[in-house]
C-alpha cells in the first residue's frame, strides 16, 4: 500500500483514491490545482504540511497509525477539522442519504409495512447521530478547547475545575461505539432481511451512499480515537501534575 | 464462521514493517479487528475491549506484559497468546508464528486459535434463533427488562443475557432498536403488538 508524502502530486493522490476527496475539501482545498505537490497547495493555502499528509494517510490506509509527531498539532486544527466533518455530515451527506432512502423506499412496489420500518429506524438513527455530534460540537470540543487554553495559561485553572469538577474524556469514549454498532445494523438489515421484491438500482444507490458514510464515519471516530482522545489525556495528565 | 464474534487481534512489535506486514497478512484471517501497538502501554487506550483477544507478540515482550494485559483487558473473555519469532531460525509450533511463515500459513495457525474460542464458547454456527431464543427476542421487542424478561420465562437473569448475545451473534444485530426491526421483517412479531415508534 502507497502512502502519501509532501512530494506526491495531489492530482495523482486523487485518481488513486478518490474517497479522499471530501477530505480534502475539508482541509480546504478545492479540485482545479493542475500538478501541484502537496507542498505547493499547503504552502499556498496557509495548511499545516504535516497534518494535511498525516490526514489522508489516515483515510487512505487503514493500517497506518500516525506517529507519535501527530500529537504535535495544535489541538485546535484538529477540532476544526472534526467540526468542518460534521459539517459535510450534516450539510450535505444525511441530506443525500435522505433524498436516496426516498426514492429507494417509494420505487419499491408495495408501501407496506416494511418500507415504513427501514424509514423509522434510519430517521431514528439520523437523530441520534445529529444528537450525537451536536453534543460533541456543544460539551465535548468546548471543553478540550479550555483544557487546552489552561495548558497555556495555568492561570485559568481554578475557572476550569469549577466549571468541570469531575468531567474527563474517557467518558467520550462509549458513545461512539454505539454508533457505529446502529450503523452496522442498519446495513446488515437491508443487505440481509430485507424482503426481495425492491427496486435493485435505487436500493444500490442509498447502499452505496450509506457505505460511504460508514467509512468516513470509521475514519473520523479513528481520528477521534487515535489524534484527538489520545492528545487530551496528555493534557488531562498535565493539568493533574500542575496540582 | 460467521463475523459478528468480536475476535481482536493485536499485535505488538516497535518494528512498523513488522506491524504492517502483519496487518496486510491477517487481512485473510477470520478476526474481526487488527490492532497494531508499538509498546504494550498503549493498550491503555483501550480499556473496552470485550470478546475474543488474540495477541500476537514476541516472548521476552509477553513474559513483561502478561500480568499487565490482564489488568486492562478486564472486559474481555479470553485472551490467548501467540509468540512472533522473528530471528530467522524457525520452530514449528502453532502458536508460533516464524520471520519466514508463509502468509497462508500465518492465517491457518492463527484461524485455528480463533476457532477454538468460538467453538468452545458454543458449538452451534446455525444462524437460525431457538425456540427459546425467540421467546426471548418476543419479550425483549414488547420493551421488557432483562430482569422482567428472566421472571416470566422462570429463568435467571444470567441466562436472558447469554440469550440476548447468541441472539445478535446469529442475526448480526446489536442494537434494540434493529432486533425489533429484525422481529417484524422476519414476522416473530406483529407490528400491532407493539408501538413502532417507541422501540424504533
Amino acid at each position: 500500500m502507497e502512502l502519501f508524502n509532501e512530494n506526491s502530486k495531489l492530482a495523482s493522490v486523487i485518481h488513486r483514491d478518490h474517497s479522499l476527496l471530501p477530505v480534502i475539501n475539508r482541509l480546504g482545498i478545492k479540485l482545479g490545482f493542475g500538478d501541484k505537490t502537496i507542498r505547493n497547495i499547503c504552502e499556498e493555502k496557509g495548511i499545516d504540511l504535516n497534518f494535511f499528509v498525516e490526514t489522508i494517510n489516515v483515510f487512505h490506509y487503514e493500517a497506518y497509525f500516525p506517529e507519535k509527531r501527530l500529537l504535535d498539532f495544535p489541538i485546535s486544527m484538529v477540532i476544526d477539522y472534526l467540526i468542518k466533518t460534521h459539517q459535510y455530515y450534516k450539510e450535505y451527506l444525511i441530506p443525500e442519504n435522505d433524498r436516496l432512502i426516498e426514492l429507494f423506499l417509494s420505487a419499491s412496489p408495495d408501501e407496506n409495512t416494511e418500507n415504513e420500518l427501514v424509514r423509522k429506524f434510519y430517521t431514528k438513527f439520523k437523530e441520534e447521530f445529529v444528537i450525537h455530534i451536536n453534543f460533541e460540537e456543544r460539551e465535548m470540543f468546548p471543553f478540550i478547547l479550555e483544557l487546552n487554553a489552561v495548558i497555556e495559561n495555568p492561570k485559568l485553572r481554578d475557572r476550569f475545575t469549577q466549571k468541570y469538577p469531575s468531567f474527563s474524556i474517557s467518558s467520550f469514549e462509549k458513545e461512539h461505539s454505539n454508533m457505529d454498532d446502529k450503523m452496522d445494523d442498519l446495513t446488515n438489515i437491508i443487505i440481509k432481511y430485507l424482503p426481495p421484491n425492491y427496486d435493485q438500482n435505487r436500493g444500490n444507490a442509498f447502499l452505496a451512499n450509506l457505505f460511504m458514510f460508514e467509512k468516513d464515519l470509521k475514519n473520523h471516530s479513528r481520528i477521534e480515537d487515535h489524534i484527538l482522545i489520545p492528545k487530551v489525556k496528555q493534557l488531562e495528565k498535565k493539568l493533574v501534575s500542575y496540582e | 464462521m460467521n463475523n459478528n464474534q468480536n475476535i481482536s487481534i493485536i499485535a505488538i512489535s516497535q518494528s512498523d514493517l513488522v506491524l504492517t506486514g502483519l496487518f496486510e497478512i491477517l487481512k485473510g484471517s477470520e478476526a474481526s479487528e487488527v490492532i497494531l501497538l508499538h509498546r504494550i502501554d498503549e493498550l491503555i487506550d483501550y480499556p473496552a475491549l470485550n470478546g475474543h483477544i488474540l495477541i500476537l507478540a514476541t516472548s521476552e515482550e509477553q513474559e513483561k506484559s502478561n500480568l499487565f494485559i490482564r489488568q486492562i483487558l478486564t472486559s474481555t473473555q479470553n485472551i490467548h497468546f501467540m509468540t512472533l519469532r522473528l530471528n530467522s531460525d524457525s520452530v514449528y509450533s502453532n502458536q508460533t508464528i516464524n520471520l519466514f511463515d508463509a502468509p497462508a500459513l500465518i492465517c491457518y495457525k492463527v484461524n485455528e486459535i480463533i476457532n477454538s474460542f468460538v467453538f468452545s464458547q458454543h458449538k452451534e454456527v446455525d444462524t437460525e434463533l431457538t425456540r427459546r431464543e425467540i421467546e426471548v427476542l418476543q419479550l425483549l421487542t414488547k420493551g421488557y427488562s432483562n430482569k422482567e424478561i428472566a421472571d416470566q420465562l422462570f429463568v435467571s437473569t444470567h441466562t436472558v443475557i447469554s440469550h440476548r448475545k447468541n441472539i445478535s451473534e446469529k442475526t448480526g444485530i446489536k442494537s434494540a432498536s434493529g432486533l425489533t426491526m429484525y422481529a417484524i421483517l422476519k414476522k416473530i412479531i406483529d407490528v400491532t403488538d407493539i408501538n413502532p415508534d417507541e422501540l424504533i
